[in-house]
């Protein structure tokens, strides 16, 4: 075997070629990391926010859009009293009556965004446990509360959604009495006002569903055995884990575009990063030449090579992390329904090095077989 | 014969180069006695680098037997044709094909990286040849900081390194001033006379053939003895 210095050094022949081949394997692997991280963190936002304890009954009909969905106004009351295994505490039953609208709210400087407005009574908080409140207090009547995420999801500055701010819906003023948080889910992107308000502005006498927590994930065939048995009431019922997954597959194309973007671009790199290992292992097509006249074996000189391929991807990959975790970590990324949060967690890094390492290698190929491939004899006399 | 070093019959190499065929070398004898220097000389494209690559298991003969150091090259694969290489043979190249970036001494250490040895032996030898050599205290420059006749040394020593019984060494002054040459030419025969080395050299320089024991002339795929 070669010594490893001789790959190092290798390395070093020319300064900007590795600085080449380092930049563009670190901007590959940067690629790569941030589609697996905006992929995976679309996908766990979206399969946290739905638990398997909710049962979400929705107009029959209206599966796809809850906002177009129409549910009698009396229908929570009724799920209540007829639904065995609702959660309860202190004598009130985890159901929840609401009314989910999309519609333009208007800041303080004349700005608009499209916003995900939610109509809610204070049993909201016992369907959605994780949901907190974190500063100031639920909405009265004339009042909202926002998610702590809201303002990236609406493009707005943090301020345009502080506490005590007013907005304006439909040239009705809100003014803003909480901030909610509700770790992982795409809640924290929402608006939520008083049920009353909402049907007001939203000019309509149903609600749009009905959400109810069952103590046991497997008291759902009483949930669907009530909607089956209230024909009347025209309901269709959903697990919310089932709901959320489904946006899942609706994303799935989203998600593929940002897997090709990444890619075209990475291509690219990939190509500019192959040039520039042919550039740097091509021209030695004598000395490697020599060294098999001396005895070296063409195994051991092809892993010379790409030992010194591997290393200067591998430390791009390496390049590619930090940057990763001080430019991508935490960033919450928007997206139609929501906002979710970037993670450069153990999958994203393991992926990352991985590509730094298989960069390496394919990189190796098409110069080394250059070097390898042409008879000896014709090896030494190349000029 | 088993005085031999070098035992070629009836040896023909032919290029294939679009439609026509080359025929650098065609139905040789050569033989070469153990521990002899012998100096080939010829017109520049009349097959002598061709005949070093056949002699040192480079490049395998059309038609022929090449018997090397008592091994007949045409029974080996191509793997064991480059170990056999590196126990038997040093290849002396005219523009000595040193790895750049490595020092002298690493340089001469390469070959010995091919074979089991602990490393205290294995920098015994390279320091042992490069004296012998006489490169002096140069050993950790690179070689684009050593002379021509110093980059020739180091190549030199590391043909040796492996103690392999026969040198070839194609032009090695070709490149070098008159002084270096003269230095190298002394080196090679006492390689010869002292340590027992078979060298066969290509030469375009008479006075460098004078240091050998025989010259050789290779005309149209012949070899003819000096007149
Ligand atoms: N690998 C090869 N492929 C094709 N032709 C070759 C090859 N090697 C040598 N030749 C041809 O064989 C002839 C002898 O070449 P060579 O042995 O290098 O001559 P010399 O070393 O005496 O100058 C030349 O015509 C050369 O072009
Ligand atoms: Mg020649």
């Amino acid at each position: 075997m070669l010594p490893f210095s001789y790959a190092v050094r290798n390395l070093f022949r020319s300064r900007s070629r590795l600085l080449q081949t380092v930049g563009g394997s670190a901007l590959v692997v940067l690629l790569v990391m941030a589609s697996v991280a905006i992929n995976t963190g679309m996908t766990r936002v979206l399969s946290a926010s739905g638990s398997p304890h909710n049962v979400i009954f929705i107009g029959a009909g209206s599966e796809e859009s809850v906002q177009r969905s129409e549910v009698p106004d009396s229908s929570a009351e009724i799920a209540q009293a007829s639904i065995p295994g609702i959660s309860e505490k202190l004598g009130v039953r985890a159901v929840s009556s609401e009314i989910h609208y999309m519609n333009h709210l208007e800041f303080a400087d004349g700005s608009r965004a499209q916003a995900l407005l939610r109509g809610v009574t204070p049993q909201a908080l016992r369907v959605y446990p994780d949901l907190h409140v974190i500063e100031g207090t639920f909405p009265k009547a004339g009042e909202v509360m926002v998610g702590r995420l809201a303002w990236r999801k609406l493009g707005v500055p943090a301020e345009a959604l502080k506490l005590g701010v007013r907005v304006k819906l439909d040239g009705q003023s809100l003014t803003v009495s909480g901030i909610f948080a509700a770790p992982g889910t795409v809640l924290e992107s929402e608006i939520w006002g008083v049920l009353g308000d909402l049907r007001v502005l939203s000019k309509r006498e149903t609600v749009s569903c009905v959400v109810v927590r069952l103590d046991d994930p497997a008291g759902f065939p009483d949930a669907e055995l009530f909607a089956k048995q209230r024909l009347d009431l025209e309901l269709s019922t959903l697990r919310e884990s089932d709901y959320y997954f489904r946006l899942t597959q609706f994303f799935q194309p989203l998600r593929v575009m940002t897997w090709i973007t990444a890619g075209l671009i990475a291509a690219g790199a990939v190509l500019g990063g192959i040039n520039t290992l042919y550039a740097a292992i091509a021209p030695r097509v004598k000395e490697m030449a020599a060294l098999q006249a001396i005895g070296y074996g063409r195994g051991a000189l092809l892993a010379s090579l790409m030992q010194e391929s591997i290393l200067a991807c591998l430390t791009g990959a390496l390049l590619a992390s930090v940057v990763a975790v001080l430019l991508l970590d935490g960033v919450t990324v928007p997206f139609s329904i929501g906002a979710f949060t970037l993670e450069v967690g153990p999958e994203v890094a393991i992926t990352g090095i991985f590509t730094g390492l298989l960069l390496g290698v394919i990189g190796t190929l098409p110069p080394a077989y250059r070097c390898l491939s042409p008879p000896l004899t014709v090896a030494l006399r190349s000029a | 014969m088993n005085d031999n070093m070098i035992q070629c019959t009836g040896v023909s190499k032919s290029y294939r180069r679009g439609s026509t065929t080359v025929t650098p070398l065609e139905k040789l004898d050569l033989s070469v006695r153990r521990g002899e220097f012998l100096a080939l000389m010829g017109p520049s494209g009349s097959g002598k680098t061709t005949l070093l690559n056949l002699l040192s298991g480079i490049d395998s003969p059309t038609e022929g037997s090449l018997v090397i150091a008592g091994n007949e090259l045409a029974r080996f694969s191509r793997r064991e044709l480059t170990k056999w290489r590196s126990q038997h043979v040093g290849y002396i190249f005219q523009l000595y094909h040193l790895v750049p970036v490595l020092s002298a001494f690493e340089n001469v250490e390469l070959p010995l990286l091919l074979s089991p040895m602990s490393k205290k032996e294995r920098h015994e030898r390279v320091k042992s040849v490069l004296d012998l050599v006489g490169l002096g205290d140069r050993i950790h420059h690179t070689p684009s900081e050593l002379s021509g006749g110093q980059e020739q040394r180091v190549a030199i020593a590391r043909a040796l390194v492996a103690a392999p019984p026969l040198l070839v060494a194609d032009e090695p002054t070709g490149d070098l001033d008159r002084e270096s040459a003269r230095k190298i030419l002394d080196l090679l025969r006492q390689l010869s006379r002292e340590h027992g080395k078979t060298i066969v050299m290509v030469t375009h320089d008479p006075r460098a053939a004078e240091a050998a024991d025989r010259t050789l002339h290779l005309e149209k795929g012949q070899l003819l003895e000096a007149a």
